[in-house]
């Protein structure tokens, strides 16, 4: 049960007692401060901030959307958005017979190439291990590319996927979310595809307003009798 | 962490894909450059500056006037210098340190634009021969990035130094020293404007954006002066232009320069009527 959600800067006091401080949060003595701009969220034991903007902090099992940036002998590195690359090792594409003399690297996937992954490992010591060997992962093929900040992904999805739910039947789009804030959109009519973009782009921007499912409702609605 | 920008193949597939249909992905014409926003004295204490956005590039230009010492095979002339600098705050890719290729290859071009078209009098810039001549410096660092930093370094450059003041010096006791009252204008001749066109396939755009400018194979930067005379020219890139490409780029930048041109003499004209 959450109460007592506030606003909060870097360097306020959240809440002092015994807590534990999870995210976003330190320690200072018997005084719980928050490391970030967000919305603090004081648990029976516990305490934790909600960052209101910020990069992608790589958590195991999220699907992201990386982009390649570059190759060597041995692995992919991946833009995902984060203060860390991902790094995708050639064995789990090319399977454990995987050769550097006999495989090229940018024969499966290339510089500027945009795959859907997972993060298979990450400690924070090292950059995060990704995985693209599982079904519905791989390279995308076709698409655009939509960038949204990391904290709308869940107002994005929606409760159970509502939201995302309502836009793909709305436009007959098909969007994969990255946890990361990177959104693929794919769509056979052009219209569709920018009214997908559109919803997307809204959610991003009002995603504090409360109805915000009716609004993205009427403005695919409205657009489908012009 | 890779410190060029990638784009996506699929956005650049779909700027092709714009383009075959005569489009472009923000919008505008092929030949059409983005909004130029010029406001100058953004810095009130140098002799002259201008804040320059182009779409959502931004770069600011600051001049420093004062007494140097001529080369000593051009005593009967000023000197003229053009830097340019990027900073980490206008792009995730741009890291401190040395200045890289590109960013000096940027810095000459704009030097080059201003120095061949011969905007700045430098044979009256000369306060005693072959002792003590007037320099003026135009430095320019850029606030935002999203492609095309040629042109809108060098239209800041160009309007800092349109509205520049510069004091009058004399030699007393073999020393330049500073005649009260002796602000005015420099000694312009020209307005030079750059127009830099990108080639993606086998169209050409002019002012390209950031995501244009990471697609594009090839590009060239051409300024004309106030006449229309082409003056300066810079072509980059891996890909080659045919003969009836760079005709036809000639022609863009004669014809969008002037435009241009136009709103850098009515900025200079506003500037001046208020004082």
């Amino acid at each position: 049960m959450a109460d007592k959600r506030k606003y909060v800067i870097p360097g306020d006091i959240v809440t002092s007692g015994p807590f534990r401080p999870e995210q976003n949060v330190i320690l200072e003595g018997n005084n719980i401060i928050s490391t970030v701009v967000g919305i603090s969220e004081i648990y029976e034991d516990s305490v934790k901030v909600i960052p209101l903007t910020g990069k992608y902090l790589p958590k195991i099992d999220d699907l992201v959307i990386g982009k390649v940036v570059s190759h060597t002998s041995l692995s992919w590195e991946l833009d995902i958005n984060s203060c860390y690359i991902g790094f995708l090792p050639a064995m789990d594409v090319f399977g454990r017979d995987f050769s550097t003399h006999s495989d090229e690297l940018s024969s499966k996937l290339k510089t500027g190439d945009l795959v859907a992954a997972r993060i298979a490992n990450f400690d924070r010591t090292r950059d995060p291990l990704i995985t693209i060997s599982d079904r519905d992962l791989g390279k995308i093929d076709d698409g655009v590319l939509v960038k949204i900040s990391t904290s709308k992904v869940p107002r994005l999805i929606g409760k159970k996927g509502s939201m995302i739910q309502m836009i793909e039947n709305g436009t007959n789009a098909a969007v994969t979310i990255g946890q990361n804030g990177w959104v693929v959109v794919a769509c056979e009519s052009a219209e569709g595809l920018a009214k997908a973009k559109k919803a997307i782009e809204m959610v991003n921007e009002k995603a504090h307003i409360a109805n915000l499912t009716d609004l993205i409702q009427d403005m695919l609605n409205e657009k489908d009798e012009s | 962490m890779a410190t060029v920008s990638v784009i996506d193949e699929l956005k650049k597939a779909q700027i092709l894909e714009l383009l075959e249909q005569g489009k472009r992905i923000d919008g505008r014409a092929l030949d059409e450059p983005r909004k130029i926003l010029i406001e100058v004295n953004a810095i009130p204490k140098a002799n002259g500056s201008a804040k320059v956005r182009l779409g959502d590039t931004e770069v600011l230009c600051g001049v420093k006037i004062q007494p140097d010492r001529p080369f000593p095979d051009m005593g009967d002339k000023g000197l003229f210098m053009c830097t340019a600098e990027l900073l980490p705050l206008s792009h995730s890719t741009v890291e401190t340190g040395p200045p890289r290729d590109d960013v000096i290859e940027l810095a000459r071009v704009v030097d080059r634009g201003i120095r061949e078209s011969h905007m700045v009098d430098v044979a009256q810039l000369v306060i005693e021969k072959d002792k003590s001549v007037v320099g003026v410096f135009a430095d320019i660092v850029s606030l935002d990035y999203d492609g095309n930093l040629f042109d809108a370094c060098s239209y800041a450059a160009t309007a800092a130094l349109l509205t520049s003041k510069t004091p009058t010096w004399e030699m007393i006791d073999d020393k330049p020293t500073v005649v009260e009252g002796g602000e005015k204008q420099l000694p312009i001749t020209t307005i030079p404007v750059s127009v830099t066109m990108g080639k993606i396939g086998n169209h050409i755009v002019v002012d390209p954006n950031g995501d244009e400018w990471d697609s594009m194979s090839a590009r060239v930067t051409i300024t004309t002066d106030s006449d229309g005379n082409i003056c300066a020219l810079q072509k980059g890139g891996s890909d080659g232009f045919t003969q009836e490409e760079i005709n036809q780029c000639g022609d863009l930048s004669i014809k969008i320069g002037a435009k241009i041109r136009t709103q850098l003499k009515s900025t200079q004209e506003e500037y001046q009527k208020n004082g």
